[in-house]
């Protein structure tokens, strides 16, 4: 009986350990959202600054990277000026950049891109429904749309320009 | 230069009605609204909390889905086209209560099978003892039970 239970418990315990294997080879920023493969949710909000509604589905048929920020977000801040680079380095691509900004206030917003520069526009999604409709759960969130509007990988936490670029490729079918 | 096309549109958010369709219930208010938001909101698990339903949570993120929650209540949409909608953002993640489907059918399941087992073993391990009983102590000589009881009384044989 003994030697059945010692079996038993290596058998779950190898069990578990696979599992465990498994799931460390995955980049835990990349995530499988349920809305890759599908049509990006459209909104048209207002530009910070401007006050200029900005529609993303006038921006179809040209690849666009949806930022969620916010000023509060020390990672944030991190990604600026990777995003700020790559948003002048891959415009003649037509890639266009789009900030939106989460839970936070225009003037705070303001102060930062005066500070820290600003290469795209930005948006501000007051209550939150933009990103509940893009399933973020916290910032930054960046979404990698193709020229179709079809959302082709998502990615959560402060981007380096490697993981920005080759997300890009993504959306630029490459 | 950065070519976008500014539309002089109104604002616009995405809307439930995109994912999910129009609501198919009635429209509620007043007292009932507030039970039924906060009863579908508890099924719905905050994003940035550890494992807090979207009820119990002060963080903006789970104020604002409450709100969302019962905006769509008041607009007619059941329960289900709710957790639907939040779904198809957050997938299943956000449900706290596992759909018995996939992989998730384990959730229900498991529980169930290791109680089915642990019974088993029980059982077995019952009837085993049974088996092994020692068989009954062979019958005592009655004479010399009754000298022990008369000498315990304080008798005397």
């Amino acid at each position: 009986m003994n030697r059945t239970v010692l079996f038993v418990g290596l058998g779950i315990g190898a069990i578990l350990v696979g599992i465990l294997f498994l799931g460390l080879g995955k980049n835990p920023n990349e995530i499988r959202s349920p809305l890759i493969g599908k049509t990006a949710p459209n909104f048209a909000l207002r530009e910070v600054g401007t006050g200029r509604t900005i529609d993303l589905a006038a921006l179809k048929g040209r690849p666009v990277v949806i930022n969620f920020w916010a000023t509060w977000c020390a990672p944030c801040w991190d990604e600026h000026p990777v995003l700020v680079a790559n948003a002048r380095a891959l415009e003649p691509q037509g890639v266009q950049f789009l900030g939106v900004v989460f839970q936070d206030t225009e003037e705070k917003i303001l102060g930062f891109l005066r500070q820290r520069g600003s290469g795209y526009p930005t948006v501000v999604d007051d209550r939150g429904k933009t990103a509940i409709a893009y399933g973020v759960g916290g910032v930054p969130e960046t979404f990698f749309l193709d020229a179709n509007g079809t959302i082709v990988a998502k990615y959560s936490g402060p981007l380096s320009a490697d993981e920005l670029q080759r997300n890009v490729r993504k959306a630029l079918g490459q | 230069m950065i070519v976008l096309l500014f539309l002089l549109t109104t604002l616009k958010v995405p809307d439930a009605q995109q994912f999910v369709g129009p609501p198919q219930g009635q429209p509620i208010a007043g007292a009932q609204l507030s039970a039924r938001t906060d009863e579908v909101s508890a099924l719905l698990r905050c994003p940035v909390c550890q494992g807090q339903a979207v009820v119990d949570s002060p963080a903006e993120m789970a104020v604002n889905m409450k709100a969302q929650v019962r905006e769509l209540l008041a607009r007619g949409y059941t329960e289900e086209q709710i957790l639907e909608y939040f779904e198809l953002s957050y997938g299943q993640f956000v449900l706290l209560r596992p759909k018995f489907e996939g992989v998730n059918t384990m959730v229900w399941l498991l529980p169930v099978i290791a109680l089915a087992l642990g019974v088993t073993v029980v059982f077995i391990k019952l009837r085993k003892l049974v088996r092994r009983a020692p068989a009954p102590a062979p019958a005592v000589d009655d004479e010399y039970l009754n000298r022990v009881r008369d000498l315990v009384s304080g008798g005397k044989s």
